[in-house]
């Protein structure tokens, strides 16, 4: 196993009655996008705060780049950059003065021009934030995140309330943390997010991590080759005896009929001859492999955003 | 530049471009200082109104049988009182003590009238007035003598003006009642002895007494709003979170914090002062050692007061409801812009717990605008208990991130 820069074990957080971290153990790779994904609730973003040392884990051991903590130190934190869910600037204060603030908490921070063109605010150095953008407001957390250059980056559901252009900007950043030999620590409920961006998947599900691996393998883990989608009415779906023994399963997800295969070109002729006697129109038919919706889907028996 | 620099820097920037806090800490202060300044400095004062407003307060009571001077000297400042021929306004409106009212007590009451310039003269005819009179007009010692007593109010016109006519209403009556006993003599006649309030040897005016007072208000406001609005505000938008996940710690936040408090303070005190200075002529210096001394003490305190709010309010809203909640009865019960007379014993005792009252009667008295009348330790000591108290506080139930 290479290098890792975070190691936790049996990390524990209960906020009274609420187990919300639940003996968790894993371990991030150097320069790897290492996800944490889960629906809300999850236990994912008091995990993260533990990291960050925002919070004191109740039991548990931490070790970052190797060094074991017994909470998150001010040494640590000089290794770290954080993107916090939800955090905030003062609105009165320029991009610039943003950045020069948080420079000013580190011992060796980069130029702010060089942050600045990292995240693409050049031309809003001197604007308010107030008068930012969702997207250029989340640009802006992450080049304070990397103020100092760290080692380590959290990224706390960077891309929440962003639009898909926003969204796709800060994937393309965070792909760059990587390249430069950053370690990148996300949490996020998008699963097409987790997909696109991570190294590692960890899906957590009330407190506990439920699934580790690559999203290929995770994927994988199903055994499902091919799902064909189409919204029909209830009672009007196909038999799984009805599309051949290529077919593994026809199960009803609300409006929407999923069918599994191993054998797509064989199962959709018989699909299309069904539709024919049937008189279905097969509304919005879709074929994709199996994702990391899936893989929550058949472990928890629930979506990711439910 | 150091964490403390950068977060103090950030708090100066963020006060002074944000519209509404800049209005409360800055423009508020200077437009009372003006507006308080031009309505109670020229009481009296308009030209076209030549009537005095004079207090009598007359504390002789001579035995029965006996000469009694003092009933002339009444006599003839309430015929001044009258309406004069042809319609014209008397010469003085004059006040006395009703039935059944204390002296002592209404003469405190008028002293603080004549201070804040609603009364032009305040004469006060001393207890045993008429034997001293008697018995210096028929003593061959010179060294026996009665006194009137007559409070003005140094720098401004109608009191000065008052006080003028005064003397000569007093010199006519003393003239005409010793002529009248056949023993007129220079040397003998009622000395008068002419107080000008609230100084010790120089001229102050309204403003001098209200300058210091306005600073005071502005260091308040600063504290009592603006520190608990960066905290509560900064904790619910979660941009405190966002500091703690930096090696910036807490005693470094605060001492920028404090610093930062202290620079908008400081250049509050600047402006208001330039205003008072240049504009309406206020003659206080506060830039003495121990005025500063006062300011820094009254900047701590407020930042104190300020973190106390912040520790027991949950939200923002919260957390400015009960700084306006305060504020008032911490001002207008502190003296800062008025002085305190005689008050129901509730108030009193608000006043005396007021660290206001100590701030304010502190630094007066450090500047010679008025005559202290709280012990010098007490001005010190009592808002150094409050600071102590609601850092203790602070430090045990202030929260700087959201609980979840």
């Amino acid at each position: 196993m290479g290098e890792m820069a975070v190691r936790v074990a049996n990390l524990q957080k209960s906020y009274g009655e609420i187990r919300a971290v639940d003996r968790i153990s894993f371990a991030v790779p150097v320069a790897r996008v290492f996800t944490l994904l889960g629906p809300n609730g999850a236990g994912k973003t008091t995990t993260l705060e533990i990291l960050e040392g925002i919070r004191d884990a109740d039991q548990g051991e931490i070790e970052v780049f190797g060094k074991r903590v017994r909470r998150i130190d001010r040494a640590a934190k000089e290794r770290m950059g954080v993107l916090l869910q939800e955090g905030n600037f003062e609105p009165y204060l320029r991009v610039k003065e943003v950045l020069r603030l948080f420079s000013a908490f580190f011992r060796s921070p980069r130029s702010l021009s060089d942050v600045l063109r990292e995240v693409s605010l050049e031309e809003k150095e001197n604007a308010f934030v107030k008068t930012l953008s969702g997207g250029q407001r989340q640009r802006l957390a992450l080049g304070v995140a990397l103020i100092n250059n760290p080692d380590l980056v959290f990224l706390d559901e960077p891309t929440t309330g962003l639009d898909p252009q926003a969204r796709r900007n800060i994937w393309s950043l965070v792909t760059g943390l990587t390249e430069s030999g950053k370690t990148v620590i996300l949490t996020t409920h998008y699963m097409e997010e987790a997909e696109a961006l991570s190294n590692v998947v960890c899906i957590m599900d009330h407190g506990r991590i439920i699934a580790e691996g690559s999203p290929r393998e995770l994927a994988a883990q199903l055994g499902r080759e091919t799902l064909i989608e189409f919204v029909a009415p209830p009672g009007r779906e196909p038999s799984r005896e009805s599309l051949g023994p290529t077919c593994k399963a026809v199960h009803r997800d609300g409006d929407l009929v999923v069918v599994e295969t191993e054998d797509l070109v064989a199962t959709l002729a018989r699909l299309l001859a069904w539709s024919g006697t049937a008189e279905s129109a097969l509304a919005g038919m879709t074929v994709r492999q199996p994702n990391l919706e899936d893989v929550f889907l058949s472990m928890t028996g629930r979506r990711l955003r439910e | 530049m150091s964490a403390t620099l950068a977060i103090a820097r950030a708090q100066v920037a963020v006060t002074l471009r944000e519209r509404i806090t800049l209005f409360w800490f800055l423009v508020f202060p200077l437009f009372l200082l003006a507006l308080m300044t031009l309505i109670f400095s020229n009481v009296g004062e308009d030209g076209g109104d030549m009537t005095f407003e004079i207090t009598l307060v007359n504390l002789d009571r001579p035995s029965p049988g006996s000469a009694d001077f003092s009933a002339g000297i009444v006599e003839a400042l309430r015929h001044l009182g009258e309406a004069r021929a042809g319609g014209e306004d008397p010469l003085f409106a004059l006040h006395v003590p009703g039935e059944g009212v204390e002296p002592h007590a209404y003469l405190d009451e008028e002293l603080a009238a004549l201070r804040v310039g609603t009364r032009a003269a305040v004469v006060v005819i001393p207890q045993g007035f008429s034997e001293n009179a008697a018995r210096a007009a028929f003593s061959s010692r010179e060294t026996v003598s009665s006194k009137l007593s007559i409070h003005t109010s140094g720098g401004r016109t109608s009191s000065d003006l008052a006080a003028s006519i005064l003397d000569q209403v007093f010199a006519t009556v003393d003239r005409e009642i010793l002529t009248r006993l056949g023993l007129f003599d220079a040397s003998r006649s009622v000395v008068l002895a002419r107080r000008e309030i609230g100084t010790q040897g120089r001229e102050f005016r309204y403003v001098d007494f209200l300058l210091p007072g306005v600073v005071l208000m502005g260091f308040l406001t600063a504290g009592l709003f603006s520190v608990p609005g960066t905290i509560l505000f900064g904790r619910e938008q979660r941009i405190l979170r966002t500091y703690w996940v930096t090696p910036l710690d807490v005693p470094r936040y605060f001492a920028g914090f404090a610093l930062g408090h202290a620079a908008l303070c400081a250049l509050q005190f600047g402006c208001v002062s330039l205003l008072g200075r240049f504009a309406f002529g206020a003659r206080v210096d506060l830039l003495q050692p121990v005025p500063l001394l006062y300011l820094v003490l009254a900047a701590a305190t407020s930042l104190a007061i300020g973190f106390l709010i912040a520790a027991v309010a949950r939200t923002g809203n919260a957390g400015m409801a009960i700084a306006n909640i305060i504020n008032m009865p911490m001002m207008f019960l502190g003296g800062l812009f008025f002085p305190i007379g005689e008050l129901p014993p509730a108030l009193r005792a608000a006043m005396l717990v007021n660290p206001v009252t100590y701030l304010a009667d502190g630094l007066r008295a450090s500047t010679g605008a008025e005559a202290g009348v709280l012990p010098p330790i007490a001005t010190v000591a009592v808002p150094l208990a409050w600071i102590a108290l609601c850092l203790g506080v602070a430090v045990f139930r202030l929260r700087l991130d959201e609980k979840r």
